[in-house]
């Protein structure tokens, strides 16, 4: 009896964690398809990385909440993103998106980085 | 007499026949030289899609066609010198119109042929010996008269270009227009036929005017029509004085046609008249004295240089400067003003600088207020960001820059001191101020300022340091990621960025953040006008004049740019001028697809419809196969940032043997 019973919460999470493993990829499709369709790659390049018109948004990504209350008051150049244009719900998948994107190799691990100093001498 | 002037000067044209064929037989046979096993410059052939064939031919042939061609053209230049001094009588107005020219060290006019100016054009080739000036086949007025400008740049010696003064003006005038925003001089030579009588015909009246000069006098300095040869002469010596005095802008000439075919019958009854450079005008004394002792007791002054450095000189000075000072500069780098490695070169840090300083001194600076004010362009708002009771000093020739109807002399900004004068120029005076006005005691005090400066160059390094590596794998390529691969192969060589287009940004400023840019002649700026293609053919004017001073030409080249005016590529490989362009194919024009999203975003109706009219893709251009088309080395399209460095490596050598190559990356956006 005990044994069956163990048998099934495996099998549940087994398949919970299959079905969450599911919807996440499809949230991380979905997020890079609303990501590069609202433009968001223009400026923060295509996997997020980053460049002089807008900073890297990974690795380090803000909470889903925390991006749209900048996105939907932004100050500066960055253009402004209402709930008409961009929904919460696909902040989320923008969010999952960016966690997914493999980390960038640290400067030092870089022969062509690693030896660049900032002076001459 | 007569006769035999005749014969000679024909022999000599049938030999530069023969040299000019000998060219262009080369550079057709260019593709096919390349599949040469033994060839230094190999194609990487093993993929067709992304490391294409070359146009680069063995050093056996290289060193084959370099040889031949410098046997004709030592035989023509024998040829001419015996004909001329045989027979120093000019035959034709033209022939005495390049007799100006040489007297004038003029080395090359960029030009695309044009009967209005036929007779130049002849006694270029032939009276002149194509030589001071030569003829450079350019495919697009445009061209000439970028290549022109970027000529200027790196040779800091003016270019002619020719044209017709109606069609082929039309075709020039952008770039004339981004030479006069980039205080660049430039001669243009404008061929017309004033008098009707002699216009032979329907094109002949299309391509004349009364007034040719007049579709470019909003943007020219000067311009004339003379009605004598003698009147040509004097007009081009002073056309020349006056587009090379501070401040430097173009000038037009319109040459009659019938002008050019005039017998000259008496040549020593023609004088060209003695050019003497103007010396640039200095900023007056006293108010330099009174900015001098204002920069002295600042606590927190900034200088800011955009056009100032004209000359090598100009960067050595300003070091100077800022060393008596220990001021932070920011330079605007219209010109390389500053090292990029200085301590004080703190052009990183400008909106924290800028925003507490105490003195502001700009130096040739064009926008002034829009270094003193942000500006917020979406909502079209602006605010001071300098503090109160901030000292503001200008010193610059921008008000004796006399023209009103196009707008790039930019907003007026109100100073406490404005001096007019040349700002390089008045740099010795001002440092002679500053060490007169400077006690040891502040001298100390300033000195203490060091450490501080050091270490926010160090910090501001180093952020862009580890910025470079995020997306360093990344598909599409990093900006970073080329611009630093590219540096790589290069930085052992006497290399200029010759052109990085409309806006170094377009590539995130990656050669101001990491390159080692510590010569006046390593970064030439931008197409000063914003007028899409200029850096194509800039760049190829640049290596132009870079090929003789034994330097490494490199040109950071942006898509949209390079399909306005990519036949320069072409007068890059038939000239011979050694050049590598990194293509920035982001397939798009993406200044434009951020601004039209902006705007959606604003008016709040969607985003999506942003790349419509600003993306270049469906289909994707091969830039790699254009240029090999052209008879130019090329690899790309490179999409995969591994395969970055091995076609660099290669194009590298290409153009080390004194070719021109292409490495197309497709690039993320920024």
């Amino acid at each position: 009896m005990k044994m069956t019973a163990l048998a099934n919460i495996l099998i549940f999470l087994c398949l919970f964690g299959a079905n969450f493993a599911v919807a996440q990829d499809i949230a991380i499709e979905r997020g890079e398809q609303t990501y590069m369709r609202v433009g968001c790659y223009e400026c923060h390049g295509t996997d997020g990385k980053g460049n002089e018109a807008g900073p890297p948004l990974t690795p380090d990504t803000l909470p889903p909440e925390a991006i749209a209350n900048f996105v939907r008051f932004s100050p500066g150049r960055m253009p402004v993103y209402p709930e008409e244009i961009l929904s919460d719900a696909e902040i989320s998948d923008i969010v999952a998106y960016l966690d997914s994107v493999k980390p960038s190799p640290d400067a030092d691990s870089i022969d062509i980085l690693r030896g660049l100093v900032s002076e001459e001498n | 007499m007569v006769s035999s002037s005749k014969e000679s000067k024909s022999e000599v044209g049938r030999r530069n026949f023969l040299k000019t064929a000998v060219v262009a037989g080369a550079a057709t046979t260019l593709p096919d030289e390349v599949s040469a096993a033994d060839s230094p410059t190999q194609a990487i052939k093993s993929d067709a899609q992304t490391k294409r064939g070359l146009a680069a031919p063995s050093t056996e042939q290289m060193n084959m066609e370099a040889s031949t061609l410098d046997q004709l053209a030592e035989a023509s230049s024998e040829q001419l010198a015996s004909s001329n001094s045989a027979d120093t009588a000019s035959s034709f107005g033209s022939d005495f119109m390049i007799d100006v020219m040489k007297s004038l060290d003029l080395d090359y006019v960029f030009s695309n042929p044009g009967s209005s100016f036929l007779g130049l054009h002849e006694s270029i080739t032939v009276y002149g010996g194509n030589s001071k000036p030569e003829f450079i086949t350019c495919m697009h007025e445009e061209s000439a008269a970028a290549m022109a400008n970027g000529y200027y740049k790196a040779a800091l010696k003016p270019a002619a270009i020719m044209c017709h003064g109606t069609v082929g003006l039309q075709h020039a005038a952008m770039n004339i227009y981004n030479a006069w925003c980039d205080r660049v001089p430039l001669i243009a030579i404008l061929g017309n036929t004033i008098d009707a009588a002699d216009r032979m015909g329907g094109t002949t009246w299309r391509h004349s005017a009364q007034d040719p000069a007049a579709m470019v006098r909003d943007f020219t300095k000067w311009d004339d029509q003379p009605a004598s040869l003698q009147a040509f002469a004097e007009s081009m010596v002073r056309g020349w004085k006056i587009s090379t005095t501070p401040p430097m802008e173009p000038i037009a000439l319109t040459v009659d046609s019938t002008l050019q075919e005039m017998k000259v019958d008496d040549r020593d009854g023609l004088a060209i008249p003695k050019f003497t450079p103007s010396e640039p005008p200095q900023g007056e004394r006293g108010a330099v004295r009174e900015t001098a002792g204002l920069l002295v007791d600042a606590e927190s002054p900034v200088i800011i240089a955009d056009r100032l450095a004209r000359t090598p000189e100009g960067m050595s000075l300003l070091v100077e400067l800022a060393e008596l000072l220990n001021a932070p500069v920011i330079d605007i780098a219209s010109r390389q003003n500053m090292p990029t490695k200085h301590y004080l070169n703190q052009t990183r840090q400008s909106g924290r600088l800028i925003s507490q300083a105490d003195l502001i001194l700009g130096l040739e600076v064009t926008d002034f207020w829009g270094q003193i004010n942000s500006v917020n362009r979406a909502e079209m708002t602006s605010e001071p960001r300098v503090k109160e009771g901030v000292k503001l000093i200008t010193i610059s020739v921008n008000d004796l820059y006399m023209k009103s109807n196009y707008q790039d002399f930019q907003r007026y900004a109100p100073v406490d001191i404005s001096i007019s004068g040349d700002a390089e120029a008045t740099l010795p005076v001002l440092i002679e101020e500053v060490k007169e006005a400077m006690s040891r005691s502040r001298s100390r005090a300033l000195s203490r300022k060091e450490k501080m400066f050091r270490k926010m160059h160090a910090d501001s390094f180093e952020e862009s340091r580890q910025l470079a590596a995020s997306g360093w794998n990344s598909s599409p390529v990093s900006t970073a990621r080329m611009c630093m691969e590219l540096y790589e192969q290069i930085k052992t060589e006497d290399w200029a960025l010759v052109s990085v287009g409309a806006s170094e940004r377009f590539v995130s400023s990656w050669p101001h953040r990491l390159w080692d840019i510590d010569e006046h002649y390593r970064y030439l700026g931008i197409g000063a006008g914003g007028g899409v293609g200029y850096g194509l053919p800039a760049a190829v004017g640049a290596a132009l004049a870079n090929k003789e001073l034994g330097r490494f030409s490199v040109n950071i080249q942006c898509d949209g740019d390079f399909m306005y005016a990519n036949g320069a590529l072409w007068t890059a490989a038939h000239h011979r001028i050694p050049l590598l362009t990194v293509m920035h194919n982001n397939r798009a024009y993406a200044q434009e697809t951020m601004l039209v999203q902006g705007t959606a975003n604003r008016r709040k109706r969607g985003v999506d419809k942003a790349p419509i009219g600003t993306v270049i893709q469906d289909p994707n251009i091969d830039y790699a196969k254009l240029a090999e088309g052209m008879g130019v080395w090329s690899a790309g399209p490179i999409e995969d940032p591994e395969d970055l460095r091995p076609a660099l490596i290669e194009a590298v050598k290409v153009v080390k043997s004194g070719y021109p190559a292409l490495v197309d990356v497709v690039t993320q956006m920024r």
